[in-house]
């Protein structure tokens, strides 16, 4: 009984101290449901794709594989780029796309939020560890030739009402991309936060039968 | 007679040396073995001005000109991986050149390399240097305009590379830093964020000060080089009117209260507004964005509800400012207001149901009226209880789902608990809901509650059974009588169901005929009443409707007594 006791304090104490560690990320999942309420303002923006835009169809090649690592800086440098790029195209040259004002207000105030946020974690981390990182650069020069098709797109239409049109299509597509990549990176560090405790409990049981075990069977025997 | 000039002998002997075995090795190898490689080749880039460089030993410079090549390697949008000649660093005669003309693509990867040439005589390549110039690249200082009002410094920034056609940094907005000091004073120059179009407004009055600013891409880890330090003086503030001031948000459950001061003798309204965050980002001039709160223009009191005013997404800005006639007075301090960040959470409601040595409790999550709260924040719950003794020790439990069953508890005991709510995204801990005492079952009660609880589930069990077959029971009889039913109706209704079935095309179709004979029919029995039975008898082939049964009817008789007739004859 008192090894359990032990044993269960050891526990309440591990769990505490995991909680009370100071935490700058945002949270995977608190991402995600600024994105989604990102995505859903996007929908009230403008009203459904037009019918005259349908005969162009162009393909801008999101580059897939850099969320399929699912490295932790990989997703969140891709998520900073994504919104970024976004929040920079959606605030020029919008005087064609015919619009709601305030719904699109909205849009730009939540992703620049977002933005802030992921800049104040940033400085933090820049002063932390400020070596390159080669794959986190590729991929980030990934997206930047991503948006760069993306741009000069809007340029070559002159910023239409259509090219407008298909580009809220393609951030939808880039956005619900980005949110699933945030669900997969927060599914796998659950995964991996259950397996690191499940390694620990491991290692203090068997710490704990080898240290506590002796005094445990004296009492045993003592209470006999 | 190069080594001529040269003060130290040590040197010239060295140089003399040098010289003679290039002019042996002149003799045996071919001429590109006599010059030096260009060394330490490198790529420097500010904004789009791209700058190749190298190193040469200067003692070495025999009339001495540079070439450089270039190539793209893969990935790029236009082919040319072959080695080509970089316009404008051809037979330079400096250590550098430049190739802001050449490379355009700031994200291709380029790949460069230099040679020494003299005459004919050409030295092998350099180590090519490879670089991606948007990785390389160092941002340049931005353009800052100061100007002094009424005791504030406004500034206005121009981003670096404004001016310029060509531009590197198309996809991304910068952030400023501006690092600010008092001129004529030792004490240390504070960093602060700034955005383009800011005001400072915490210096003192009538009092010089420097700044720089430096653009940053955060995300990148880029910081840019500072702008000429530039200085100003402080105005005194205002004679007008006075700003508000010590302005205060107070969030509860998202409901957002704005308070401030009232510091005037005179009689003045005031006028709340707001500014949604993402337009600070803006080089323009933003100033009509600024929106005025609904139902806060020009009131008498110094409080302001602006919850209907922020949504969940996104930063505000809010600002008060005060007018008395037409003198308007300056805008106070803006507040910055990150709505699921400065809200404070209010306490659950909490209802507990006692069971044997167990409490049941249901949490309410607060100010679940206000569905912004579900939009900001996934709560978890902090159950804090204990033994309602003389020393009590508390326990802590932390559950995500709002009802919870805390056992182990000793029977017949009172035992008190509160609860909070708290958000792990933003490190927030609501307010400690009322204590609430309750006591627990006694355990010696169970089995009699388990008996009890037992006998009530058979009672019942028995009674839904009974009520159950019962039910199937009747319908079982209520199907029986009408689909399979017992009596079998007569068999002349029988076989006129069958004839009405098997005619019921024709009937429908004969319908309107059949009009007209009754029309005729009416007409023959007025006139000549004794033709009746020969006209019946037409009649026979004819089919009738269900309307004229009493005329079959007769019919029918007429035609037995017909048959009769022929059979007695």
């Amino acid at each position: 009984m008192t090894c359990f006791c032990l044993l269960q304090m050891f526990f309440i104490l591990l769990c505490t101290m995991q909680i009370s560690t100071p935490d700058c990320n945002i949270p995977s999942l608190q991402q995600s449901k600024a994105i989604q309420s990102s995505l859903h303002l996007l929908d009230k923006i403008g009203q459904a794709f037009p019918l005259q835009c349908r005969r162009e169809h162009v393909l801008f090649k999101f580059p897939h594989n850099i969320l399929k690592l699912s490295q932790k800086d990989n997703v969140k440098v891709a998520v900073q780029e994504t919104l970024q790029s976004i929040f920079y195209m959606f605030s020029k040259n919008l005087t064609l796309a015919a619009w709601d004002g305030r719904s699109l207000e909205s849009f730009q105030n939540g992703l620049y939020q977002q933005i802030e946020q992921l800049e104040a974690c940033s400085i933090k981390k820049i002063k932390k560890k400020p070596q390159y990182l080669r794959d986190v650069e590729a991929n980030r020069l990934k997206l930047k030739k991503y948006f760069q098709r993306i741009d000069n797109f809007l340029k070559g239409k002159q910023y239409s009402l259509c090219s407008w049109e298909i580009i809220r299509e393609e951030v939808r597509k880039c956005l619900q991309l980005i949110e699933k990549g945030l669900e997969g990176l927060e599914n796998k560090l659950w995964i991996q936060a259950k397996i690191k405790n499940l390694l620990n409990e491991q290692d203090s049981r068997r710490a704990d039968v080898k240290q506590k075990h002796p005094k445990c069977k004296r009492r045993h025997q003592d209470l006999k | 007679m190069a080594a001529a000039g040269f003060p130290r002998s040590e040197c010239a002997l060295l140089l003399v040396a040098l010289s003679l075995l290039a002019a042996l090795g002149s003799g045996n190898c071919a001429g590109q073995m006599n010059l030096m490689i260009p060394q330490n080749v490198q790529v420097h880039i500010i904004n789009t001005n791209i700058t190749l460089k190298w190193d040469w030993d200067s003692w070495n410079n025999f009339t001495v000109t540079f070439s450089a090549h270039y190539q793209w390697l893969e990935d790029c949008e236009e082919d040319r991986t072959n080695w080509t000649e970089l316009p404008g660093c051809q037979s330079v005669t400096v250590t550098k050149c430049d190739l802001s003309s050449a490379v355009t693509d700031y994200l291709c990867n380029y790949s460069v390399r230099v040679r020494a040439e003299r005459g004919e005589e050409k030295s092998p390549w350099s180590e090519p240097f490879i670089f991606i110039p948007d990785i390389i690249a160092e941002i340049g200082p931005p353009e800052v305009q100061l100007e002094s009002v009424d005791g504030v410094v406004k500034v206005s920034i121009s981003p670096p590379e404004a001016n310029s056609k060509e531009k590197m940094w198309t996809q991304h907005s910068f952030s400023y830093n501006a690092v600010i000091w008092k001129k004529s004073s030792n004490a240390e120059p504070k960093n602060r964020a700034i955005y383009p179009r800011d005001i400072i407004d915490d210096l003192e009055p009538e009092t010089a000060y420097c700044m720089k600013v430096q653009a940053r891409l955060i995300s990148e880890a880029k910081r840019g080089y500072f702008s000429p330090e530039q200085c100003i003086n402080t105005t005194r503030a205002s004679n007008g009117l006075p700003c508000p001031t010590n302005i205060t948000v107070h969030a509860l459950n998202m409901k957002f209260l704005l308070n401030w001061d009232n510091h005037y003798n005179k009689n003045v309204s005031f006028n709340v507004q707001y500014l949604s965050g993402f337009y600070k980002q803006f080089y323009e001039d933003y100033s009509n964005k600024w929106y005025i709160v609904a139902g806060c223009e020009n009131i008498s009191h110094t409080q302001c509800d602006f919850s209907s005013n922020v949504g969940t997404s996104g930063n505000y800005y809010i600002r008060v400012n005060a007018t008395n006639g037409y003198n308007r007075s300056c805008s106070s301090k803006e507040i910055k207001v990150d709505p699921c960040v400065i809200n404070e959470i209010g306490p659950p409601s909490v209802k507990v149901n006692s069971g044997p040595s167990l409490l049941r409790i249901q949490i309410t999550c607060p100010g679940e009226e206000n569905k912004s709260m579900s939009e900001c924040y996934e709560f978890t719950y902090r159950i804090q209880y204990w033994e309602n003794s003389s020393k009590p020790e508390v326990e802590n439990e932390v559950v995500q789902q709002p009802f919870h069953t805390i056992s182990n508890l000793m029977p017949s005991r009172a035992y008190c608990l509160k609860v909070q709510a708290f958000t792990r995204a933003y490190n927030k801990s609501g307010q400690f809901s009322n204590v609430i005492c309750t006591e627990t079952l006694s355990d010696q009660m169970s089995p009699l509650v388990v008996l009890t609880t037992f006998l009530i589930a058979v009672v019942v069990v028995l009674v839904l059974a009974v009520v159950i077959i019962l039910g199937i029971y009747l319908s079982y009889k209520k199907i029986k009588y009408v689909f399979f039913p017992s009596c079998k109706p007569p068999s002349n209704i029988e076989s006129f169901g069958g004839q009405l079935f098997s005619n019921l095309y024709i009937l429908t179709s004969e319908e309107p005929a059949e009009k007209c004979c009754i029309i005729e029919n009416t007409i023959q029995e007025e006139a000549n009443p004794t033709d009746f039975k020969n006209y019946s008898n037409s009649k026979q082939s004819s089919r009738d409707s269900g309307n004229y049964s009493n005329d079959d009817d007769t019919l029918g008789s007429k035609v037995s007594e017909e048959t009769l007739e022929q059979e007695i004859v």
